[in-house]
């Protein structure tokens, strides 16, 4: 019957709508989220780039110090044999923990520049950039999550300057790696790949994860789409990644996948914008 | 008029006590500059009123003065004087402004490296010195040209 028919209509059109307004917001959600988050990560790099600063410039000192004091040492007479010999094992000593204090150091401060830039406010400003730096700096921030389950590899080759919004491709990347990390069960490795391919750069992710299922293969750029348990993601960070690459840098953005094997996502970005061009 | 004799000065303001300890532990050890070190920048400009410098670091984020106001009174009291800008704060903004308004030397990001820092006040203070140089071979080739022109008008004189 007519009737009948209009109210299966309108119900399927109100069902429709309130999947689309349950999507939007999630990402409204999101948005305030990751606003929230910005704010925290400025606060944190600018708390620990100061003492992280004067720990670097102090252990620079005292490993200078203690070369001199190597010199001195090895200078002095044979009078004292024994305090002398106790004396330069100390120095030794101290040297071997400078130098590792060092390399401790050097890692916090390879964080700060990858916090800096995630945490700076919506660009609107397109910047040539150096995509390689870029993706440094992002796997400075990743493998806090790889420690020392997931190893890295990395084959960046050489790239000229690309036109883009350098903090939405940080966050892209952030989240291919992040996902490559989590793909992973147990041990496995990560392995990132620049190329100049003509007039675009090609970045590969490529993991040895459990790969995405045949039936999720066409899901996983919708927005809401998640094979993660509830409280670990929205399942934005594909969609996002996707509307990033593709609307804003007129870029693309796929992928490879075999159960049990791997997967190994590929983003191209154009080198220079055309001005007006569509996405 | 050369500055052989006299040792450089540097002069390091952070409200962060650790950090001019650590830089000037980096400067005795390294150089052998005069550091004289405030965590109170409107101490600082008190100091640079009697005592000249070859060059002034700040950080950025400070209380009652921020690393530009401070640079700024600098620049009035000792324009010769070179003017780096070390900071924690990662803002394009504040260092175009500060480069435009402050003719800034340098501007160094936290945390700094060790041998970059040497380097930059090394360059510093270089400059500094040639700029006074400079102007004392200027202030002695006016006093000569005034001389000479004294002497011309006399012959002149002689001859009349």
């Amino acid at each position: 019957m007519p009737v009948h028919a209009e109210q299966t209509d309108y119900r399927d059109e109100l069902l429709r709508l309130r999947s689309e307004l349950e999507a939007s917001t999630r990402v409204l959600v999101e948005s305030y989220r990751m606003a929230s988050l910005g704010r925290l990560v400025t606060g944190i790099a600018h708390e620990i780039s100061t003492p992280v600063g004067s720990i670097l410039c102090n252990n620079g000192v005292v490993l200078r110090s203690l070369e001199l004091l190597r010199k001195l040492l090895s200078e002095c007479s044979a009078d004292s044999a024994p305090q002398l010999a106790r004396a330069r094992e100390i120095v030794e000593t101290l040297h071997n923990l400078a130098a590792v204090d060092k390399l401790a150091c050097e890692r916090i401060a390879a964080v700060v520049p990858g916090l800096k830039t995630f945490a700076r406010a919506e660009e609107t400003e397109l910047r040539k950039a150096d995509l390689n730096q870029i993706l440094r700096n992002t796997l400075a921030l990743a493998q806090a999550q790889f420690r020392s389950r997931v190893s890295v590899e990395t084959s960046l080759g050489a790239l000229p300057e690309v036109e883009c919004y350098p903090q939405s491709l940080h966050q892209v990347f952030l989240n291919l790696l992040t996902n490559a990390g989590q793909a992973i069960e147990g041990q496995g490795r990560v392995t990132l790949r620049t190329r100049l391919e003509g007039d675009h750069v090609r970045v590969s992710i490529r993991d040895t994860g459990s790969g995405i299922k045949p039936e999720h293969r066409s899901k996983i750029f919708s927005p809401g789409f998640t094979t993660k348990p509830i409280g670990l993601g929205a399942g934005l960070g594909l969609s996002i990644a996707r509307q990033i690459v593709v609307d804003r840098h007129g870029g693309s953005i796929d992928f490879e996948t075999e159960c049990g094997v791997g997967t190994t996502f590929h983003v191209r970005i154009p080198v220079a914008r055309l001005s007006n061009a569509p996405g | 008029m050369s500055n052989a004799n006299v040792r450089p000065a540097v002069l390091i303001v952070d409200d962060e006590e650790m950090v001019v300890t650590s830089v000037r532990a980096l400067l005795n050890l390294e150089t052998d500059y005069d550091v004289h070190g405030f965590t109170d920048p409107e101490q600082a400009v008190t100091f640079l009123e009697t005592h000249p410098v070859d060059v002034a670091v700040a950080d950025y984020v400070m209380p009652k003065l921020n690393g530009i106001q401070f640079l700024a009174k600098s620049k009035l009291l000792q324009p010769e004087a070179t003017r780096v800008l070390l900071t924690g704060y990662a803002d394009k903004q504040s260092a175009i402004q500060a480069i435009n308004e402050l003719s800034l030397f340098q501007y160094l990001e936290k945390p700094w490296d060790n041998a970059a820092l040497l380097l930059v006040l090394q360059n510093a203070i270089e400059r500094a010195q040639l700029i006074r140089q400079l102007r004392d071979k200027i202030a002695e080739l006016d006093a000569a040209h005034s001389d000479l022109k004294g002497v011309q008008t006399r012959l002149l004189r002689a001859f009349m």
